[in-house]
């Protein structure tokens, strides 16, 4: 074969193979995520950044995102903020303007959504957020930034009562951790404890870089109280399960803040987990969600663990939301922006709708762990399984 | 003579291009440009305590946090020049409260020191914060980025010429006394107790003023990392590798660290705090007069 003869015949496979490949000839649709991949934050935040990824690649693999008709594929444009939020403002400002993506995920946590809202304000950019929860988030106006949580502390805090109410919790001990969304909710469980006839037998505030708990749970557990609420982030709340386990706290009614919703927590306390409340709005065991389970399967199977159920979930249901207003409506800043303000959208954790920056169809709930399962135990309408007291600790 | 002028003209230079800068970069570089200013800011003025007195504060974080944690708490409230004020004011202020039991300590005891009392500061406003019921600080209709680049511009200028004239002045030349030998130059009637208060309530002014500012950038205020000693580690680095000895140092370790981080930051984030220490370690060891420092000495040799 001759040279000329292998240029031809090169060139011809080369323009047989560009036609063979339409789809993928359309410009991908670049979504831009600041989130931390290093520091403090990295462990709760890389399982959220899996969710968006699964998302991109199943989108992928069917073809590519739907843009009002026109099937394009997905690049994500990942940047580390380090877990320092004063970093998120510079990286969204550089996605949006010198990456010039079309669309923006969220990153995780309330403090690093709240660096955004300016960056969205002046680049007039929707974004749908996910893990963050905050009464504060109702102060924003709304129109470029929503929030799917229905875990917000002054809806928690009432419901919550209500709960250990109907659990016969006559006396209640409380911890906090010194960090702005555990301090919102201690705020509201005891505005929603007075007159409640659930008498407050203590509540304490600890510092963020508390090393260990022993001294707070025994003198809870020298209360004997009906319940104890832990306040706390993943890192406390395995500070405060380890001493309730060590001595042997018996309180049939337990509420860790956050924490045993993330995969994590199962591996670490294993049967103890079962019985410890939580906050939460999803469970795969919902079966009014059909979406729920199969997502639960795709996600543990392709990163072998099970997604947290309040983060990952959070973080999902926002790629459905963009995915379906895109799909709808296109690229078109202001068609999406009123596309995500006006209508329901069907995800994982059933219909949402948001009224302002908020979801106003999903009802605050609380998960219990049973049998290391993640149950939905409040309110009565959404219940998957009923209450169970909180059995003996194993050591 | 000719070496004067072509100091003049890139310093003439220089300005115009930061003045211009605004009308040709993008936003995200300008954003780059507001990084390098605070840097330059922040690091003159601890130049214009520690380089010159030999004082290794760990303690700016405080300032810079005290700035943002005033301007958070009455933005809106008052007139946007009046908060900036009021920040410096906060903060020079407390260093005046800081300064006073701490500078009777030296070397590696007054490091430590500044550093505890910075932490305790954080913790303080965190526990006000809690007590205040106050989870975290949002601010709304924060100015324009280019109108808050001016403003930081004006700082890093203002912090430079402070340096810059603190270092040629009677009172720079009193606190190198101190650097070189506390007890002789006391003996030979330094002020040094008044001189050393006094650099370090000046150098923490405009520390406060840039706080406030990056807070409006961020349009959000939480203690833990606005009081975030990397900060003060982040304004030692810069001054390290910079050099401390005046005025240009600042300028060179601010380029260089906001250089460095941007062309790795998004590529290699591990790898970027890696070189980072490695930096630091090789600077202190074979180039403990900083880049700038270095640079001089290499002039004066072929000059010689």
């Amino acid at each position: 074969m001759s040279f000329r003869n292998f240029a031809l015949k090169a060139v011809l496979a080369a323009a047989a193979l560009s036609v063979a490949l339409p789809s993928y000839a359309a410009d991908p649709v670049k979504i831009g995520v600041g989130i931390a991949k290093t520091g403090p934050f990295a462990p709760a935040a890389i399982p959220t950044l899996n969710a968006y990824q699964m998302w991109a690649d199943d989108l992928n693999a069917k073809g590519g995102m739907d843009v009002a008709g026109t099937k394009r594929p997905i690049q994500l444009v990942v940047y580390d903020d380090q877990s320092d939020f004063t970093k998120e403002a510079a990286i969204y400002e550089k996605l949006i303007t010198d990456d010039k993506v079309d669309l923006l995920l969220s990153p995780y946590a309330t403090p690093f959504h709240f660096a955004i809202v300016g960056v969205l304000e002046r680049y007039k950019f929707p974004m749908v957020g996910s893990t963050a929860a905050s009464v504060q988030l109702r102060t924003i106006k709304p129109g470029n930034i929503w929030f799917p949580t229905s875990a917000i502390p002054d809806k928690m805090g009432p419901e919550l009562v209500s709960l250990m109410k109907k659990q016969g919790v006559k006396t209640v001990s409380i911890s906090t951790l010194q960090s702005p969304f555990a301090q919102e909710m201690e705020k509201y469980v005891k505005a929603a404890l007075t007159d409640s006839g659930i008498k407050l037998l203590s509540s304490q505030q600890y510092a963020m870089d508390v090393k260990d708990m022993t001294s707070i749970v025994s003198a809870i557990k020298k209360e004997q109280p009906d319940a104890v609420l832990s306040l706390s982030f993943p890192a406390d709340s395995i500070l405060f399960m380890k001493a309730a386990r060590e001595q042997g706290l018996t309180a049939p009614f337990q509420f860790v803040l956050v924490g045993p919703t993330a995969d994590f927590f199962g591996k670490i306390f294993g049967k103890n987990l079962d019985g410890v409340m939580t906050m939460g709005h999803w469970s795969p065991y919902q079966t009014k969600w059909p979406k729920g389970m199969p997502f639960f399967e795709a996600y543990s199977k392709k990163f072998n663990q099970a997604p947290d159920y309040l983060d990952v979930a959070l973080a999902y249901m926002s790629c459905e939301i963009t995915e379906a207003a895109v799909a709808k409506v296109g690229l078109d800043k202001e068609k999406l922006r009123k596309e995500i303000s006006s209508t329901t959208f069907d995800t994982i954790d059933g219909p949402v709708k948001f009224t302002g920056v908020e979801n106003s169809t999903t009802p605050t709930m609380f998960l219990q762990i049973q049998d290391g399962k993640p149950q939905i135990v409040w309110p009565p309408k959404e219940e998957t399984a009923p209450f169970q007291k909180k059995g003996p600790w194993v050591n | 003579m000719k070496e004067r002028a072509l100091t003049i003209v890139s310093i003439i230079a220089a300005l115009a291009l930061f003045v211009g800068a605004p009308q040709i970069v993008n936003a995200y570089w300008l954003g780059v440009a507001l990084q390098l200013l605070s840097g330059i800011a922040l690091t003159q003025s601890w130049v214009a305590f520690s380089g010159l007195t030999g004082y290794v504060s760990l303690g700016h974080a405080v300032f810079y946090g005290a700035g943002a944690y005033v301007m958070a708490l009455l933005w809106q409230s008052a007139a946007l020049w009046e908060i900036l004020v009021a920040s410096g004011f906060t903060a020079a202020a407390l260093a005046l409260l800081i300064g006073y039991p701490a500078l009777r300590v030296r070397g590696p005891y007054f490091v430590i020191l500044t550093l505890g009392l910075s932490e305790l500061c954080k913790y303080v406003v965190i526990a006000i914060e809690a007590a205040l019921e106050s989870s975290g600080r949002l601010l709304f209709d924060t100015p324009d980025p280019v109108f808050l680049y001016y403003i930081m511009l004006l700082l890093a200028v203002l912090a430079t010429l402070l340096t810059w004239g603190l270092a040629r002045s009677r009172w720079g030349a009193g606190l190198r006394a101190i650097r070189e030998d506390e007890t002789a130059a006391s003996t030979v009637g330094v002020p040094v107790t008044f001189l050393k208060i006094m650099a370090f309530v000046l150098s923490a002014f405009i520390p406060g003023v840039v706080g406030a500012v990056w807070v409006l950038r961020t349009t959000f205020f939480e203690p833990m990392q606005l009081f975030s000693p990397t900060t003060s580690f982040t304004i030692v680095t810069m001054a390290v590798i910079g050099g401390s000895d005046g005025a240009p140092g600042p300028i060179f370790g601010a380029a260089f660290i906001v250089i460095l981080s941007e062309l790795l930051w998004a590529r290699a984030p591990q790898f970027y705090l890696v070189l980072l220490g490695i930096l630091l370690i090789s600077f202190v060891l074979f180039i403990p007069r900083g880049i700038y420092g270095q640079l001089t000495a290499l002039a004066q040799r072929r000059r010689a």
